[in-house]
C-alpha cells in the first residue's frame, strides 16, 4: 500500500458527451516524485480525465485509481488525493480562511492547519478578505492551498499558471518542483507546452481524447533537438564554406546566425578554429519543449484555426 | 541531456538554468524518491464532519446570514402589520351565542324547550315523528329531540339526545362533545330515549317502524337498566347510542323535547371578495309518545298539560326574533310540534389571533426558499461543488448533511421570528379591540399556540429544505427561487378568488398546506362555522398539514440525492 | 461579485467611451445625442439596429423560447383549471355571479412569474456572463440598449401573454360548468380582459426588466420582483380594516393591473379596468427609469 498510495492509474478510460468522445481509450500512469505534464490543445480531453479522476464525472469505460483505489471509495479524501481544478470556484462573499475552514471541517482537520496553509501559500495577509475581492493570482493560491490541506501524497493542478504574472509563474515553478521533491506525485495539466519548459519531468501528451506520448521530458527534448548546432558569427559566408566542405548541412538564420546540422558542436568549433573563421557563440541547439510539443500534436487540436498566416494557437 | 549540458548558454537563460539545475538533482534522483508520507494526525471523517463544514459553509458568506435575518424581520413586521391593521369591529362575525359572562359568550345555547322537572334518577322518551325546516332554511344541523338539562340559563350542563336534518342521529353534551349514532332515512320516524343515572346519562335509539304496542311506548322498566339493547314492546329494539358522565346536574333536572335550528351560512365568493351570509332559519319537530320516567312528581308522559312548560333559551333568534318571541309550541292530545331556532354547541371564536399574529411567515418564506436554493446553487455556478465532492465523494450524505444544518438554522431563525411575531402581534391585537371576552387571551403557554409557534420554526425550515432541493434539481437560481414561491404564494394569493372547492383541494395537496400548523381554532363537525382558508380554516389537521409539506420536501430531496448521484458534477 | 469584476476590468466605461461612436460625444454619465437635423431619422436607424441586435441575442438563447412556453402554457394551464374548479355549491338562490372571464384568466396570477424571470435574466444574465461590456461597447449609448431591450422583451412577452390569455379564454369557455352563463369571446369586456391581460403581461415584463437593469443580479430581481408582485395582495389578504385594503389593491402593482380582467361589476372595483394598467405602468415605468439611472451612472 504505501509504494502505491502515490500513483494515479488510469486505465482504458472512455467518456462521451453525447456523440463526441472526450476520453477515448486513454492509460497512463502517474508515479510519485515527479512533475508529471499532463498536455493536449483545448478540447482534447484533460479536465475530463481530472474529474474522473477525482469521482466527478463518471467514466462510460475504464477506471482511474488512486492508489489502487477509485476516488469515492477514499474514506478521507483530502489525505490522498488534493485537487485545484478552477482558481473561480469560491463563493465571492465567503473569506479566503473560511473557504479553507470548511474543507478542514469536512475532514476534522483543527483550524491551525488553515493558518498554516495560508502562510504557506502567501496569502497569510489575505486571508480575513473576502475572496470576491481576490485578485486572480490570489485565487490560485488559494486553490492551491485547498488542495495541499490534508498534505495528500497525490496532487493534481488543472491549468495552475493561467493568468498568472511572471513572478507568480515562478513561484509556482518552484512550489510544485519541491512537491514532487517531497516524493508526492504532482499531475499539472496545461494546454501551452511552455509553460511546463522547466518544470515536468514527464509528459502526457493526449489529443481528441488518445494518447499522443507518455515520454520523459529529456527524451523527447533529445529528440526534437536532433543534435543541430546554433553558431553565431560575423563570417557566414566563410563559416558556410567551411562547414559545408566538412559535410555539414548548414542553414542561416539571420544576419549572424546560422545552424548547422550533421556536426557536433566540438567539431565545428575545432573546424573553424582551424580555418580561422571568427565566431561569437557556439551552442548545441535546444529544441525548445513548444516545438516538440507542435510536431506531437499536429492535427490533433480538435479547433484548428483555417491556416491563415498563423498556425493553430 | 546533452542540450542541457552545452557550454554555450546564453546570459538570458541564466535565471533558467538555476532552476533547471534544481530540477536535475531531482531529475537524477527520478526513481528513487521515497513516496510522500504526511506528517499530519490521520484526518477524521463521518457525517458530523460533513455537518461541521456545512454549516462553516453557511455562516461564512454574510449575504446569506443578512437573507436569514431579512427572512426573520419580514415575517416579523408583516405579522404586525397584519395585526395591527385589524381592528375587532370589522373582524367579529357578531354571532354572540347567548348571555353575558366569559363563559357564555364561548357557547351556543338557544333552543325551544319544552320541560319538566326530573328528580333523580328517571328517563325521558319521545318518538320524533318529523322534522322539518322553515322556508328559506338551509340547516343541515337543524335538530330535534330530548334533552335533559340542570335548568334553564344558558350555558348550563346537559345531555341531549336528538336526529338531526342531514346528520342522523346524535348525542352531545357539554357543547363540544358529539357523539354520532347512526343514520336515519329521510322521513323515517325515530325513538329516542335519554335516561339518568346519577351523573351517568345514556342515550338508546329505535328506528322501528310498527306501531309500537303497549300505549304506543317501549316498556320503560328494561330500558332503565342500562342494558346495550333492550327489547322493548311492539317489538322495538333500542340501541345505545352512547353514555357519558356529566357533572354539575342537580337533583332535579329539566327534562324534556327540544328544537334547534342553527343560522344558516350562506357564503359567496367571486374575485377578491368574500361575502359571508348568516341567515335567520327555524325548524319544527313533531314528536309523540312522550314519556317521563322517573321522580318527576307526576309519573307518566302523559302528564296534565300543567306540568309540561314551554320557553325560549337563551336571546331570540330565528325569522320572528324581531317581532316576538321565537318558535313555539303545540300540543294536541299526545302529540307535540315544536318549532325552535338557535343552537346548542360551541361557539368558535370569531378570529384567530394567533393565526393573525403569524401571518408574516406568508411573506417571510420568500427570504427562507431563496436562502435554501442559493445554499445549493451558488455551488454550481462557481464550480464550487467540484471541491466539495473531492472532499465528500458520497454526494448523497452532502445534500443529507447541508440539508440537516441549513433546516436546524432556519428553524432557529423561523422559531424567533414566530415567538417575536406572536408577542408584538398579541399587543397589536389587544390594543385594536381584540379583547376578552370575544377574543379570549391567548398564550405561549396554551397547547395550541406552542404548537402553532414552534409549527412555524417548522414550516420554515420545511420551506427551506424544499427550495434547497428543487435548487439542487434544477441547478438554476432563479427557476428554482420562482417555482418555490409560486408554489407556496399563489395559493395564498389565489384564495380569496377561486371558487371555495379549488382553493380546499389547493390548501390540502400543496405545500401551502403546512400552514395548517399556524391554526389554532378548534374545528367542531357538529357546528357549521365559515371556513375559509385565508382565516386561518385549514381543511385538514395542522400535524396533517405540516405533513403534507413535508412530504413534498422528503420526494424532492430524494429526487434531488437520485439526480446528484447519478449527473456527472 | 459584482466588485470583483469591477476590479478586473478596470474602466468598461472609458472602453465604451472610446468605442465606436465617432462624431458623436458619448460620455459615461451622460449621453447627448446631436441634435442637428436628420438626426432624428439617424436616432431610429440606430434604434432599429439595437433592437435587431437584442433580438438576435434573446432569440439564440433556448432559454427564452422556454420561458415564453412557460408563460403562454402556465396561463392557460392554472386559468383552465381554475374553471373547471367551479361550482355552484357556494352560490346564492339567485345565482351565481361569478366572473368566469376572470376566473379563466387567473392563470396570469402564475404566468407573470415566469415573465418576471425571462424579463430579469434579459438583462442580468449579461452581467452574470459579462456580455454585458460587449454590448456597451458594441453600441455605447446606455439607455438605447435599455430602450431597444424593453421593446423586444415587451414584445415577445406580448405575443407569448396573449397566446396564454386567449388559450385560457378558449378553454375557460370549452370548460365552465354547467349554472354560470357562458361568454362571448367577442363581447367588450371580454376582449378587454383578454388584451388586458396580455398588455398587463408585457408591463410586468417591463417592470422585471427595470428591477433587473438597477440589482444587475438574476436571483435578487426575481426576488424582488416576486415580492412586488405577491406582497401586496398577501398583505392585503390579511388585514381587514378595509380602507388599508383598498389602499392595497388600488396601488398594488398586481392587483390594480390585473383589475383590467374584471367583466363583471367593475363600477364596485376599488379602481378601473384601464386605470388599474395605468397604475402597473406607472411602476413599471418608475422600475426603467431607475435601472435606466443605475446603469448610466454606474461602471458596467
Amino acid at each position: 500500500m504505501a509504494a502505491s498510495e502515490a500513483t494515479i492509474e488510469v486505465r482504458d478510460l472512455r467518456k462521451h458527451f453525447g456523440p463526441v468522445a472526450a476520453v477515448d481509450g486513454l492509460s497512463f500512469t502517474v508515479v510519485p516524485g515527479q512533475v508529471t505534464g499532463f498536455v493536449g490543445p483545448n478540447g482534447a480531453g484533460k479536465s475530463t480525465t481530472m474529474r474522473i479522476v477525482l469521482g466527478l464525472d463518471a467514466p462510460d469505460a475504464g477506471s482511474a485509481l488512486i492508489g489502487g483505489l477509485p476516488y469515492g471509495a477514499l474514506r478521507r479524501p483530502l489525505q490522498h488525493v488534493g485537487a485545484a481544478l478552477d482558481a473561480a470556484a469560491v463563493h465571492p462573499g465567503r473569506r479566503g480562511r473560511d473557504h479553507l475552514l470548511w474543507l478542514a471541517h469536512s475532514h476534522g482537520l483543527p483550524a491551525g492547519r488553515v493558518d498554516e496553509l495560508l502562510e504557506q501559500v502567501g496569502l497569510a495577509g489575505a486571508g480575513r478578505r473576502r475572496a470576491g475581492g481576490y485578485s486572480l493570482g490570489m485565487r490560485q493560491r488559494l486553490g492551491i492551498a485547498a488542495a495541499l490541506l490534508g498534505d495528500p501524497p497525490v496532487l493534481l493542478f488543472d491549468e495552475p499558471v493561467n493568468g498568472l504574472d511572471p513572478e507568480g509563474i515562478r513561484w509556482i515553478r518552484g512550489f510544485l518542483r519541491r512537491l514532487a521533491a517531497q516524493g508526492r506525485a504532482v499531475l499539472v495539466s496545461s494546454h501551452l507546452m511552455s509553460e511546463l519548459e522547466d518544470t515536468a519531468d514527464h509528459l502526457v501528451v493526449i489529443g481528441r481524447g488518445r494518447l499522443v506520448a507518455d515520454t520523459p521530458v529529456a527524451a523527447l527534448l533529445a529528440a526534437a533537438s536532433d543534435s543541430r548546432v546554433a553558431l553565431q558569427t560575423g563570417a557566414r559566408e566563410r563559416a558556410m564554406t567551411v562547414l559545408s566542405a566538412a559535410g555539414a548541412t548548414v542553414a542561416a538564420t539571420g544576419r549572424e546566425s546560422l545552424t548547422v546540422a550533421g556536426l557536433p558542436a566540438e567539431r565545428v568549433a575545432e573546424l573553424l578554429g582551424a580555418e580561422a573563421v571568427p565566431f561569437s557563440g557556439l551552442a548545441a541547439h535546444r529544441a525548445s519543449l513548444e516545438e516538440a510539443y507542435m510536431e506531437l500534436t499536429r492535427g490533433e487540436a480538435e479547433f484548428a484555426a483555417v491556416p491563415e498566416g498563423e498556425g493553430p494557437r | 541531456m546533452t542540450a542541457a549540458g552545452s557550454a554555450g548558454a546564453g546570459a538570458g537563460t541564466g535565471a533558467d538554468a538555476g532552476a533547471g539545475g534544481a530540477g536535475v538533482a531531482v531529475r537524477t534522483e527520478g526513481g528513487g524518491v521515497a513516496p510522500y508520507r504526511s506528517q499530519l494526525p490521520p484526518a477524521r471523517d463521518g457525517f458530523l464532519r460533513l455537518l461541521h463544514a456545512e454549516f462553516t459553509k453557511l455562516r461564512s458568506v454574510g449575504r446569506w446570514l443578512l437573507t436569514l435575518l431579512a427572512g426573520a424581520v419580514v415575517t416579523v413586521l408583516v405579522s404586525l402589520v397584519s395585526a395591527g391593521g385589524s381592528d375587532a369591529v370589522t373582524s367579529g362575525d357578531g354571532g354572540g351565542g347567548g348571555g353575558s359572562g366569559a363563559a357564555a359568550a364561548r357557547v351556543a345555547d338557544s333552543f325551544r324547550f319544552v320541560h319538566r322537572p326530573l328528580a333523580g334518577d328517571g328517563s325521558i322518551t319521545a318518538r320524533v315523528t318529523d322534522l322539518t325546516t322553515g322556508a328559506d332554511t338551509d340547516a343541515p344541523w337543524a335538530k330535534a329531540g330530548v334533552i335533559v338539562k340542570a335548568g334553564t340559563e344558558p350555558g348550563s350542563p346537559y345531555v341531549a339526545l336528538m336526529r338531526t336534518y342531514e346528520h342522523g342521529v346524535r348525542l352531545q353534551h357539554g357543547f363540544e362533545h358529539d357523539v354520532a349514532g347512526g343514520a336515519v332515512a329521510g322521513d323515517a320516524p325515530v325513538w329516542l330515549r335519554l335516561t339518568r343515572e346519577g351523573d351517568r346519562l345514556t342515550g338508546y335509539v329505535s328506528v322501528d317502524e310498527g306501531t309500537p304496542a303497549n300505549g304506543g311506548t317501549p316498556a320503560s322498566e328494561g330500558v332503565a337498566g342500562g342494558g346495550e339493547g333492550v327489547a322493548g314492546g311492539g317489538g322495538e329494539r333500542w340501541r345505545e347510542v352512547g353514555s357519558v358522565s356529566v357533572a354539575g346536574l342537580p337533583e332535579t333536572a329539566r327534562a324534556g323535547l327540544f328544537v334547534a335550528a342553527p343560522e344558516t351560512v350562506r357564503q359567496e365568493r367571486s374575485f377578491g371578495s368574500l361575502d359571508i351570509g348568516t341567515g335567520p332559519s327555524e325548524a319544527t319537530g313533531v314528536f309523540d309518545h312522550v314519556r317521563l320516567a322517573g321522580g318527576s312528581g307526576n309519573g307518566g308522559g302523559d302528564g296534565g298539560d300543567a306540568a309540561w312548560r314551554d320557553e325560549a333559551v337563551g336571546p331570540a333568534s330565528g325569522p320572528a326574533a324581531a317581532n316576538g318571541p321565537a318558535g313555539g309550541a303545540e300540543r294536541s292530545g299526545g302529540t307535540f310540534t315544536v318549532t325552535g331556532s338557535g343552537d346548542i354547541g360551541p361557539l368558535p371564536p370569531a378570529a384567530d389571533l394567533t393565526w393573525m399574529s403569524l401571518a408574516g411567515a406568508q411573506v417571510g418564506l420568500i427570504a427562507f426558499a431563496a436562502l435554501g436554493v442559493l445554499f445549493i446553487t451558488a455551488e454550481y455556478r462557481r464550480g464550487m461543488i467540484r471541491t466539495t465532492f473531492t472532499a465528500a465523494p458520497r454526494r448523497g450524505r452532502v445534500l443529507v448533511a447541508k440539508g440537516a444544518v441549513l433546516a436546524a438554522v432556519a428553524f432557529a431563525a423561523g422559531l424567533a421570528a414566530a415567538v417575536v411575531s406572536f408577542l408584538v402581534g398579541q399587543r397589536a391585537l389587544r390594543s385594536g379591540g381584540h379583547r376578552p371576552p370575544q377574543f379570549p387571551e391567548v398564550s405561549l403557554t396554551d397547547g395550541a399556540v406552542l404548537r402553532a409557534v414552534v409549527g412555524t420554526g417548522l414550516l420554515l425550515a420545511l420551506v427551506a429544505l424544499f427550495a434547497l432541493a428543487l435548487g439542487a434539481l434544477l441547478r438554476h437560481t432563479a427557476a428554482a427561487v420562482t417555482i418555490v414561491v409560486v408554489l407556496f404564494v399563489l395559493p395564498l394569493v389565489l384564495g380569496g378568488g377561486l371558487p371555495l372547492g379549488a382553493v380546499e383541494w389547493l390548501f390540502r395537496v400543496t405545500p401551502v398546506a403546512g400552514f395548517g400548523v399556524q391554526s389554532t381554532t378548534p374545528r367542531y363537525e357538529q357546528v357549521e362555522t365559515v371556513c375559509v382558508p385565508e382565516d386561518g380554516c385549514m381543511p385538514q389537521g395542522p400535524w396533517a398539514g405540516l405533513g403534507v409539506l413535508a412530504v413534498w420536501a422528503a420526494v424532492a430531496l430524494a429526487l434531488a440525492v437520485w439526480r446528484l448521484r447519478r449527473r456527472d458534477a | 461579485m459584482r466588485e470583483g469584476r469591477r476590479g478586473t476590468v478596470p474602466d468598461a466605461g472609458a472602453a465604451a467611451a472610446a468605442g465606436p461612436a465617432a462624431g458623436r460625444a458619448v460620455g459615461r454619465r451622460g449621453v447627448r445625442r446631436e441634435r442637428g437635423p436628420g438626426a432624428g431619422f439617424d436616432g431610429l436607424r440606430a434604434a432599429g439596429r439595437a433592437a435587431r441586435a437584442e433580438w438576435t441575442k434573446l432569440r439564440t438563447v433556448p432559454g427564452t423560447w422556454w420561458l415564453l412556453l412557460a408563460v403562454a402554457a402556465v396561463t392557460a394551464a392554472v386559468g383552465a383549471g381554475a374553471v373547471s374548479g367551479l361550482s355552484t355549491a357556494h352560490c346564492p338562490p339567485a345565482g351565481c355571479r361569478e366572473d368566469v372571464v376572470r376566473t379563466s384568466l387567473s392563470g396570469v396570477w402564475a404566468g407573470q412569474a415566469a415573465v418576471a424571470v425571462f424579463a430579469s435574466l434579459a438583462v442580468t444574465a449579461e452581467y452574470g456572463t459579462g456580455t454585458i461590456r460587449t454590448t456597451l461597447t458594441a453600441v455605447p449609448a446606455r439607455l438605447r440598449v435599455l430602450a431597444a431591450k424593453a421593446a423586444v422583451v415587451g414584445a415577445a412577452v406580448l405575443v407569448a401573454g396573449g397566446a396564454g390569455a386567449w388559450g385560457a379564454l378558449l378553454a375557460g369557455r370549452a370548460l365552465v360548468p354547467v349554472g354560470f352563463a357562458p361568454y362571448d369571446l367577442g363581447a367588450g369586456p371580454v376582449l378587454r380582459a383578454g388584451f388586458g391581460s396580455a398588455l398587463y403581461l408585457a408591463l410586468v415584463a417591463l417592470l422585471a426588466l427595470g428591477v433587473g437593469t438597477a440589482l444587475r443580479d438574476t436571483a435578487g430581481s426575481v426576488a424582488a420582483c416576486l415580492a412586488v408582485l405577491y406582497a401586496s395582495p398577501l398583505v392585503a389578504g390579511m388585514l381587514s380594516d378595509p380602507e388599508w385594503v383598498e389602499r392595497l389593491q388600488r396601488y398594488g402593482p398586481a392587483s390594480a393591473g390585473l383589475a383590467v380582467q374584471s367583466t363583471v361589476g367593475t363600477d364596485g372595483l376599488p379602481i378601473g379596468p384601464w386605470a388599474g394598467l395605468g397604475v402597473l405602468a406607472a411602476w413599471a415605468a418608475a422600475a426603467l427609469a431607475a435601472g435606466g439611472a443605475v446603469l448610466r451612472s454606474r461602471d458596467a
